[in-house]
């Protein structure tokens, strides 16, 4: 259909995400902003955004979650942005939310896992609460309190929200329950030096706790995806696996010890939900690509050109491209934050130049819009792919 | 301090083993063995020099070709870490044992340090003494800890955009306090590269551990 030439089309965001992801070329590159931490901005970005747009709306948070420090974009501002897709999230329990907002101000914010955020300055929290630090042995494991994914409150508003967004069928559906991955849940438990340190230490032990955190993350997954039931085209899940200039990992440790936990992850998914699986991972992943394609990873994210050899974006087009689809790739590092919206627009071209022809690319931010980005700047980029990306993904 | 003794009161099993232990990152064999040399007499520079350091120096090597990751280096820092403490009384005099000071923070605002703490393991494993002011250390922390220790290099690190800002800010609070003479700045963390230490007016830039101690060795002509 989008290859009928000198036909204008008009197609909806969301047949444009779903052609990209098939491979086939859609009238532009899909543009993914606003459905995530991974894919969304920070509040002082977005109210930037909203006094240079003339928009009025409420500062809301994702996830509720004001120490996250993420904004919950309003409806006006994604159309602005020319965000193809739209989002579903989870939520804390109700009590966690409710505790959390009456706490003294400036304590320690911690979640329903017993793992938390210390506000360093004012309004800048960073996650430095473990309840499992100390930890070695599967009895520390089994006697934590482990958080009850019973509580309907977490998924009560689910269903409907998918529902209202599928009924209108005209955005793609992004759901990203709050950081349901064995590997970062570990780092929020243990901290990340210490869990990786554990990993070489006491690697049953390390094991273990990978595993046991998964069984929780499941099931509050199994609500969630039951909660969606059909009315979702992507579930968004991740690990992050690379540093700014290699893995995390050895590719032999992670294809021991972590890969078996994501492929059962994986399959559980995909077990309860045709969604396209979207797998986050930050840095230079590149000699994991073939691992993550053969566990039926759909959408690669954010793809940090960055990082090592992430950068070469014609060796993963080359090699990856008709097994993989790319989400993400404009430089949260340099190019947002410090170039100019001419170097921007440049760099978008760039992108969609080698990812673009023939589908298989959705641009997004490489992670979150962060408070350095200036609101021009954001829309230099969503406004290129509307120049460019129209031609270029033919 | 006695005349130079390697060799003296320590076996080479003794030496083999707590290199070993280092390079596998056992910090409880390190540990012993660091205890047995010293119980039976060795000189501990001996052990520094001839078992720890070198094994410091092949984890080193190890991770920068890729044969090793960030969880295998990490558990070999925390080896080293555990003999030094038993090292260290004994270098507090040990002038001919140390190559120089080094003052090391991460930038206010910001509360990584798993990088600076391997840059630390490493310095110290090459004979700086290492002065390090933590995480979130204000501009001015750093200038104080310049004009109290005297130190031949200052590692700032950053490791968010958002907080990269600080290192230019520490940068130019050094040199406005007039307190930078001869002292070598270095800088370092995942959104930093060397065009940026450039522009801001670093002297050096490190991408890793390994890679900083090679830089102020330079920067320092050791």
């Amino acid at each position: 259909m989008a290859t009928q030439s000198g036909v204008t089309m008009t197609i909806s965001s969301r047949d444009r995400v779903l052609m990209a992801i098939d491979h086939e070329a859609p009238d532009r590159v899909p543009i993914l902003l606003g459905v995530s931490n991974a894919t969304g901005i920070k509040m002082t970005p977005y109210r930037a955004l909203k006094e240079l747009l003339g928009i009025d709306a409420p500062d809301d948070y994702l996830y509720d979650w004001p120490e996250l420090g993420t904004a919950a974009i309003d409806e006006k501002t994604m159309r602005r942005l020319h965000s193809d897709v739209r989002g579903v999230l989870d939520l804390e329990p109700a009590r966690v939310l409710d505790r959390n907002r009456d706490r003294p101000p400036h304590d320690d914010y911690i979640d329903s896992w017993g793992s938390g955020a210390s506000e360093i300055k004012p309004g800048q929290w960073f996650p430095m609460v473990h309840p499992l630090a100390g930890a070695t042995t599967i009895d520390e494991i089994e006697a934590h309190g482990w958080p009850d994914m019973e509580d309907p409150t977490r998924v009560a508003h689910v269903a409907d929200q998918a529902r209202t967004l599928a009924g209108e069928n005209r955005y793609a559906i992004v759901a990203t329950p709050w950081l349901l991955f064995p590997l970062e849940r570990a780092f929020a438990m243990q901290g990340m030096d210490t869990f990786l340190m554990n990993m070489a230490l006491y690697p049953e032990f390390a094991e273990a706790l990978l595993w046991k955190l998964q069984d929780v993350c499941k099931q509050l997954m199994g609500y969630f995806l039951d909660a969606l039931g059909p009315n979702v085209d992507i579930i968004k899940i991740g690990d992050d696996l690379g540093t700014q200039q290699s893995l995390l990992m050895s590719p032999d440790m992670y294809r021991r010890v972590l890969k078996p936990i994501h492929a059962d992850w994986i399959e559980f998914i995909k077990d309860r939900t045709d969604a396209k699986l979207m797998f986050h991972t930050d840095g230079d992943v590149f000699p994991l690509i073939d691992d993550f394609v053969e566990m039926g990873i759909d959408i690669l994210n954010p793809i940090q050109t960055s990082a090592g050899k992430m950068s070469d974006l014609e060796a993963l087009r080359d090699r990856y491209g008709s097994k993989i689809v790319f989400c993400g790739a404009i430089d949260t590092q340099r190019i947002l934050p410090l170039g100019t919206p001419a170097e921007i627009r440049a760099e978008v071209g760039r992108v969609i130049d080698i990812l673009g022809p023939g589908g298989g690319y959705m641009l997004s931010s490489v992670h979150t819009v962060m408070d350095d980005v200036p609101a021009e700047n954001i829309l230099a980029m969503v406004d290129a792919v509307e120049e460019h990306g129209r031609g270029a993904s033919r | 301090m006695p005349d130079d003794q390697t060799g003296d009161g320590v076996n080479d099993s003794l030496l083999d083993s707590l290199y070993e232990a280092v390079l596998a990152g056992n910090a409880d064999i390190a540990v012993d063995s660091t205890r047995t040399g010293l119980g039976a007499g060795a000189e501990p520079l001996t052990l520094l020099f001839d078992a720890m350091i070198p094994a410091l120096e092949e984890v080193g090597r190890l991770f920068e070709s890729g044969e090793i990751f960030l969880p295998e280096m990490l558990v070999s820092a925390r080896a080293m870490q555990a003999s030094m403490a038993l090292i260290r009384p004994f270098l507090a005099d040990a002038a001919s044992a140390r190559v120089g000071v080094f003052v090391m923070g991460t930038v206010a605002g910001d509360i990584h340090d798993i990088g600076k703490n391997l840059c630390n393991v490493m310095l110290e494993g090459a004979g700086f003494e290492v002065i390090d002011l933590g995480v979130n250390v204000p501009a001015a922390d750093f200038v104080s800890a310049i004009i109290e220790h005297h130190p031949d290099a200052v590692g700032i690190s950053a490791f968010l955009t958002t907080t990269m800002p600080e290192v230019a800010g520490t940068i130019a609070a050094i040199d406005d306090a007039g307190v930078r003479g001869e002292t070598k700045i270095l800088v370092g963390g995942a959104p930093v590269n060397q065009e940026y230490a450039d522009r801001i007016g670093a002297d050096g830039y490190a991408p890793n551990a390994v890679s900083a101690v090679r830089t102020v060795k330079t920067l320092l002509g050791i």
